[in-house]
């Protein structure tokens, strides 16, 4: 683009010569670049273009032969026969209940341990700041069985309870992790100003400090929030009765229904569409903090 | 152990609107939220004070008041769950009889006398080893070519991150319809399969293709993810670098060689360290795809799960003494890559 406006520069003129040939070696190069690119992008559309289309069909074009991209009549009802199939209301509601709980607990305690971290000083702290990374390497099958166990003794399986109220104990190393990088960032005099007009640490930290490091938080929600919406392994073990199902629950439970006699695709990918819309309109609407959620601890770490 | 046995499920086909048991049950969880949250802030408050009456600095108690909800997590969630998994390794637990100590009973059980076991190890260790350098390679050529200034980053990003947006689970459901015996791919391929004169592969079922399924179905959903990341790293390359090999008339592969490569293998590390505990945490696709665990094998926690949860098991400790067994390859793994890395990995910050 900017060769168009710029007049002609000492280099230009030293490979005059030679200038048609690389010209064509450029636009051939570009050629075999987007070509590539377009390739790539129908790898990952086709699935899901299919993954849309399957949803729309009726039971009997499922398997027709030769493969149809687009079904004759868009079956739009498949989406209402499968919110009634099953009571996906209660279900959606279920999962929003569990997300926005879990959510809202690591977001207020990681903030709280991130800032602790940060800004205090007390014996031990790398010690414990340490131990908190090293955390995060550990995989999660060590710790599941006794967990299990403990809110057992508890009375608390087939209950939401280990599915949110364990997020008050600052789930997650990683988001204190960015959370601490965030605070550190910002000038001390700030609080001391803050501290001189007579506010206390919680004052000052949820006025001042909170609002100073948005751009982490929204990052954090939007991890928690997918998280949390996407977990099956918790509610895997820990709900029994369907009418508590988490939507991932139903899922699996559909799925489990799916045989040759009755391969009701259609149903199944209208489910796993209904599922992944808020986490893809989560996407489109907030796509900086989601890329920002991957690369940070990529490359800061 | 049932809360409120009074929640029976409807009838398939009856609409289920909130019923009053489950607005009492959500109310149940909303009061131990609160309950937990309040004791939380008050032993907050109550330790901030202890240590401040101790003569502690204010700013030692404040900092020990914060990070507490972490530390008591830490001690009630993660140290605790680590002696007790341990302990419970090592015994026979059913949950209703108290654990019985039999040694290293459990362990030997597992190596030598379960046929689930060796076939499982292989297909989880082929899974990561085969899915992993496969997935990396291909994001960074992609990410290369999304590199090179190319019209449209924005929207190519955007496509190409979509499948790491799409909950794993769903990933999983599509790629089992995907991959069926008359799925799309088969479709697809035909021409191919007719090609190499073979039959259209049941993906998943036969065990010679279920782990190239599952490869499959992994690299579609994660590469976008690592494109992403990798993409980040190779825009941080400063470009008089690539000025140089110019400058030494350097080609093309000079280029990869001698900068990109160098320059994105710390990134390429922090994919591969991540990607090893990843892949042998594997269990979403183990669960929904039934795999034969004795033939074709399935991933190692799908094993954990069967024995300690599904279908009335609980031999906790016999599930746990395969949690251990497969800390110890991740441990073994990590180690592995960590080690390594000072032969392929490069920080610019060593050589100033």
């Amino acid at each position: 683009m900017a060769n168009v406006s710029t007049p002609i520069s000492p280099k230009s003129i030293l490979s005059i010569s030679g200038i048609g040939s690389m010209k064509r070696r450029r636009v051939l190069g570009d050629v075999i670049v987007y070509v590539l690119l377009t390739l790539g992008a129908l790898v990952v559309f086709v699935p899901l273009l299919w993954m849309l289309s399957t949803s729309l069909k009726t039971e009997s074009e499922l398997f027709l032969l030769p493969v149809r991209l687009f079904p004759e009549v868009p079956q739009w009802r498949n989406y209402i026969d499968v919110w009634h199939i099953q009571p996906f209301t209660l279900f959606f509601l279920n999962t929003i209940f569990i997300t926005l709980l879990a959510m809202g607990g690591e977001i207020l305690t990681c903030s709280l341990v991130a800032y602790g971290f940060a800004r205090f000083r007390f014996p031990g702290r790398d010690v414990l700041f340490m131990i908190m990374l090293g955390t995060m390497m550990l995989p999660g099958i060590i710790t599941l069985i006794p967990t299990f166990l403990i809110w057992r003794g508890f009375e608390r399986i087939d209950t939401f309870t280990p599915l949110t109220v364990g997020a008050l104990f600052a789930w997650g190393p990683a988001y204190i992790f960015l959370l601490r990088q965030f605070f550190l960032t910002i000038p001390r005099e700030i609080e001391e100003a803050a501290m001189i007009d007579g506010a206390n640490t919680l004052q000052t930290f949820f006025h001042i400090m909170l609002p100073l490091v948005k751009p982490a938080l929204l990052t954090i929600a939007i991890l928690s929030f997918t998280g949390n919406w996407n977990n099956f392994q918790g509610p895997l073990i820990y709900i029994n009765t369907p009418a508590k199902y988490p939507v991932i629950l139903a899922l699996y439970a559909f799925s489990e229904s799916l045989s040759k006699e009755a391969p009701k695709w259609h149903y199944m990918m209208a489910m796993t569409i209904i599922m992944s819309l808020p986490i893809i309109g989560l996407y489109l609407a907030a796509q900086r903090h989601f890329i920002e959620g991957l690369t940070i601890g990529a490359v800061k770490g | 152990m049932q809360r409120d046995p009074k929640v029976h499920f409807c009838h398939l086909g009856v609409f289920l609107f909130l019923e009053r048991t489950m607005l009492d049950f959500y109310t149940y969880t909303l009061a131990d939220y609160a309950i937990v949250a309040l004791g939380m802030a008050i032993t907050m408050w109550i330790i901030f004070r202890i240590l401040v009456r101790l003569g502690m600095k204010r700013e030692a108690a404040t900092g020990y008041a914060l990070v507490l909800p972490w530390l008591i997590g830490f001690i009630v969630w993660t140290a605790y769950p680590i002696i007790a998994s341990l302990y419970y390794s090592f015994t026979n637990y059913n949950v209703f009889q108290p654990p019985k100590w039999v040694g290293l009973d459990n362990y030997i059980r597992w190596l030598t006398n379960d046929r689930s076991f060796w076939p499982s190890l292989r297909l989880t260790l082929l899974y990561g080893l085969i899915s992993l350098p496969l997935g990396l390679a291909l994001s960074l050529g992609i990410a290369m070519l999304l590199a090179r200034s190319v019209r449209g980053v924005g929207i190519w990003r955007t496509i190409y991150y979509l499948p790491a947006v799409i909950p794993p689970v769903a990933t999983i459901l599509l790629w089992r319809w995907l991959l069926g015996t008359e799925g799309l791919f088969n479709q697809i391929m035909s021409p191919i399969y007719q090609l190499i004169g073979i039959d259209k592969p049941s993906w998943f079922v036969d065990e010679r293709y279920a782990l190239p399924g599952l490869v499959i179905m992994s690299l579609w959903g994660v590469f976008g993810a690592n494109t992403v990341i990798l993409l980040a790293g190779l825009k941080s390359i400063p470009v008089h670098l690539y000025e140089a090999v110019d400058l030494d008339g350097g080609g093309a592969w000079a280029k990869f060689r001698y900068v990109t490569l160098p320059m994105v293998s710390p990134t390429l590390f922090y994919t591969l360290a991540l990607g090893i505990i990843a892949a042998v945490k594997t269990f979403e696709p183990g669960i929904f795809i039934k795999l034969n665990s004795l033939s074709t094998g399935t991933f190692l926690q799908v094993l954990v799960y069967s024995n300690a949860f599904a279908g009335g098991n609980s031999r906790m400790g016999y599930a746990s003494a395969l949690g251990w067994i497969m800390l110890v390859i991740i441990m073994a793994l990590t180690l592995l890559v960590f080690r390594s890395s000072p032969l392929w990995v490069y920080y610019e910050g060593e050589r100033k």
